[in-house]
């Protein structure tokens, strides 16, 4: 675990919906890279957690997301989607949403991000969640942390 | 629970992800599959060492003779029992294997398993591709395969054992970048690539022995509707491609054995006749025609059909006939003559997206036509050697006893060059018919495929003003320089109308589609499983009567943009077409289609019906980026100027919607997965050639 941290966001944040954008920013993996795996913990403490989305941003180095995984038995098997619009911007903004019963609650790892990390530094990773919901699709509080995961 | 959440995506949480999820669909059924084959080893001729394998797997890569193959195998257990004091219990061994005397040919695709769910006129397919390490070694799997060409890849998930992983869309070059890296690191790495708009590479990196990763890919498209039918095509195989002399960026047909030396940018080998794989496929589709069904048939494949109500059906593919050596075709008739007009919307934080279905006025079928110029081009090459240049032939002969009298006729027939059966056209008499009738009987199969000489001479040729020119070409498309054929044949095309005829069992429908859409005509295919007669009918029908022509819509208080195809094709009896655009607006009850029928205009008023209540709208975004991208791609091939600049646009529109295309590609890296070594052998899948076609006149030793 290279680096934490965690962003408390209580209530709704609304709608952090980038405006649409036909900007296409090129970074080109020229230089060699590393690639690293960060999970996504989200706690929603005694509340049920039916969705989310959040932004992770990570200052420094030249940061490309490489694929998003759900995890199993967390209630978010599948892989969350990601934002193809904000993307443009080289920006990563993931959500997720469970239609089933079988709902977490507590602090839960959601989603592992693949991430491949070039350039000199290291990345300060600051996720926010945009928006937490139960299965009522109504807005819960909860809290987001993210933590570089070591190769299993 | 569902609909509640449903509700939160409508009100509150104005994501992509939601929508994203709707269009993509919720969670689908995923399996893990077994790694790779527990089996024991036999070594023949003895065990290679680690420092031994790279040079012998360069071997199995240019085995000295065309005899015998250097593979690194791992038998199945039941095959044969491998002797106690085996050094590496659990590991394989290279071997070789004399290709004379076993016909199976150990490769790292297990399994394809497709599930289509049709609603109205559009499909959503998901692909699953199931690979596996057979062999003792890493390796890297390789898979060139075929998808429809107008489909909408829009999601990539790889998994591994109960990890699924989600692709990212990234341009093409930085992807490749990305994955050769990973791939140098040792990671676990799959990447997606677009050949043509209907080729495929699929690369699976560090796949070590006996495991297992599985590739699901998902994609939209719209189905075609013909002569009272709808048909759904899962193509499984690419078709043998012949590439002129100095091409370089076509598609290579080789044996294993000349793995590489095809000198183009693509390549596909080729099992010999004798050879399996143990590549096999299954297929499910259902279906929600949205009205009543009448027929449904299924003539390349065994396929089971389960009727569940009048209008809903599954089929499924019969595991007997799991070999994915051709295209399937299922047609389904749908109760009356021909759907109603119907427009199909879906409104989004980006804006209204629709299709259209445009159906030909029901006074066409009433009109005679004009007399006609018709141009018969038969492809002699070598890979319609066989029943395929049968099949053509056949069909012929009912064309050319079928004409009228007032027409005249021409043939065409290449394969090196091409060749003309006259000088210009000549009247359709009944003593030119028996002259063409024994110049087609003459007519036989070999040599390359030059269809650009077949192209330029079936339509640079003088007009006859007094009849409409009418150019048929009867081929199976197997060549690779496509954008150079379609260029010439838009330049030399003139006031002429293009109908192919897709010959075979895995003709290149990119092409040939694209040929009738260029040359504002029809595409019709006749299998080895079709009767000629009755495809040659069909078409003799929807030419005996004049195309509506010159169309324009009037859409009312829809304000409409980017409309795909940008031209609005003829309407032909029989063959109603889709158009997908973008709208603000209100929706119209009605639409006035503005027409010219011979010299005389015509207004048409089409009342839309409801939607088919079956047909889904969420995958209108995808359709409709996936339209523009076609457009800019072919303007970037065809048009004058840069064509950078059509390039940057399909590269923005398929990053924004996050579809495949020739500049875009999804990438996904499992960074917890990190194998020693170095990226080990590429593999590639050899796979079978299509029923009918001759091994030893379209594959190179």
């Amino acid at each position: 675990m290279k680096s934490l941290l965690v962003l408390l966001l209580l209530g709704m944040l609304g709608s952090t919906q980038p405006p649409a954008s036909q900007t296409v920013e090129s970074q080109p993996a020229t230089s060699p890279g590393r690639f690293v795996a960060v999970d996504v913990f989200i706690d929603a403490g005694a509340k049920s957690l039916a969705a989310y989305q959040f932004e992770l941003k990570a200052p420094g180095p030249d940061v490309a997301l490489l694929g998003v995984e759900g995890v199993p038995d967390s209630g978010f098997n599948d892989p969350p989607y990601y934002d193809t619009r904000a993307a443009l911007n080289r920006r990563i903004v993931i959500a997720a949403f469970n239609t089933g019963s079988a709902l977490p609650s507590g602090k839960t790892r959601v989603a592992t991000l693949h991430l491949r990390i070039a350039g000199p530094g290291e990345p300060q990773y600051a996720a926010t969640l945009q928006v937490a919901a139960d299965a009522d699709a109504k807005a819960i509080p909860a809290t987001i942390s993210v933590a570089e995961g070591a190769t299993r | 629970m569902r609909g509640a959440m449903f509700r939160y995506a409508a009100v509150s949480l104005s994501t992509f992800a939601l929508a994203a999820a709707v269009i993509i669909g919720c969670a689908s059924d995923r399996s893990f599959q077994p790694t790779g084959e527990a089996g024991r080893l036999t070594a023949r001729p003895g065990f290679a060492s680690r420092d031994q394998f790279a040079s012998r797997a360069m071997q199995a890569a240019m085995p000295p003779t065309r005899e015998e193959l250097w593979v690194i195998e791992k038998r199945p257990a039941q095959q044969e029992a491998a002797p106690a004091t085996q050094p590496v219990p659990g590991c394989g061994a290279l071997v070789t294997r004399n290709r004379e005397n076993s016909g199976f040919v150990p490769i790292p695709l297990k399994h394809t398993d497709v599930s289509a769910s049709i609603s109205g006129y559009i499909a959503s397919v998901n692909v699953k591709q199931q690979f596996h390490n057979p062999f003792s070694e890493k390796i890297e799997a390789v898979y060139v395969f075929p998808l429809p060409e107008n489909a909408a890849v829009n999601e990539f998930i790889m998994t591994i054992g109960e990890r699924r992983i989600r692709g990212i869309i990234r341009e093409r070059e930085e992807a490749q970048r990305i994955y050769a890296e990973a791939r140098g690191q040792g990671y676990v790495a799959s990447l997606l690539t677009q050949e043509r708009p209907n080729v495929f590479t699929q690369s699976v990196a560090n796949i070590e022995p006996g495991k297992a990763i599985d590739i699901d890919i998902k994609y939209f498209h719209t189905l075609t509707f013909a002569d009272g039918a709808y048909e759904f095509v899962f193509p499984m195989v690419v078709g043998p491609r012949f590439n002129p002399p100095g091409s370089k960026t076509g598609i290579g047909a080789v044996a294993p054995s000349a793995a590489g030396k095809s000198g183009q940018s693509t390549e596909v080998q080729y099992l010999r006749p004798e050879e399996r794989n143990g590549h096999e496929i299954s297929l499910v589709a259902n279906i929600d025609a949205g009205v009543a069904v009448e027929q449904v048939e299924c003539r390349s494949h065994k396929a089971s059909i389960n009727r569940t109500s009048p209008r809903q059906m599954q089929v499924t593919l019969d595991p007997a006939d799991n070999i994915p050596n051709r295209d399937f075709v299922l047609r389904y008739k749908i109760a009356g003559s021909a759907p109603k007009a119907g427009l199909l919307a879906r409104r989004d934080e980006q804006g209204g997206y629709f299709t259209l279905m445009l159906v030909p006025p029901e006074n066409l079928g009433s009109l005679p036509r004009q007399p006609l110029e018709m141009v018969f081009t038969l492809d002699v090459s070598g890979s319609m050697s066989g029943r395929p240049i049968e099949q053509a032939k056949a069909a012929m002969r009912y064309a050319l006893t079928h004409m009228r009298p007032d027409d005249t006729l021409q043939i065409v027939r290449f394969a090196g060059n091409a060749e003309q059966m006259a000088p210009t056209p000549v009247p359709a008499t009944d003593e030119s018919v028996r002259g063409a009738l024994q110049y087609l009987e003459g007519s036989s199969a070999g040599g390359g495929t030059m269809m650009l000489e077949g192209i330029r001479s079936s339509l640079s040729f003088q007009h006859d003003e007094s009849r409409l020119r009418f150019v048929s070409f009867l081929t199976d498309g197997w060549i690779g320089n496509e954008a150079e054929i379609l260029g010439e044949l838009r330049r030399s095309l003139g006031p002429a109308r293009v109908f192919s005829f897709g010959v075979g069992n895995a003709p290149n429908r990119y092409l040939l589609d694209h040929m009738a859409k260029l040359g504002r005509g029809a595409a019709a295919y006749l299998s080895l499983q079709d009767e000629p007669t009755e495809v040659m009918a069909d078409y003799f029908n929807r030419i005996s009567h004049p195309a509506l022509t010159d169309i324009s819509i009037d859409w009312g208080a829809m304000e409409v943009s980017e409309v795909f195809p940008r031209q609005t094709p003829d309407l032909f009896v029989g063959r109603p077409v889709i158009l997908t655009g973008r709208f603000k607006g209100e929706l119209p009850s009605v639409v006035k289609i503005n027409g010219r029928v011979g010299n005389e205009r015509q207004v048409i008023e089409a009342p839309l019906a409801a939607s088919d209540a079956a047909t889904d709208a969420r995958a209108l975004p995808a359709v409709w980026a996936r339209a523009k991208i076609s457009d800019l791609s072919d303007q970037a091939a065809f048009d004058p100027g840069p064509s950078a600049d059509f390039l940057q646009q399909v590269r923005g529109i398929a990053l924004e919607y996050g579809l495949m295309s020739p500049m875009t590609s999804f990438v996904a890296v499992d960074s917890l997965t990190r194998t020693a070594g170095g990226h080990g052998t590429t593999v590639a899948v050899p796979v079978p050639l299509p029923p009918g076609t001759r091994y030893e006149t379209t594959v190179s030793e």
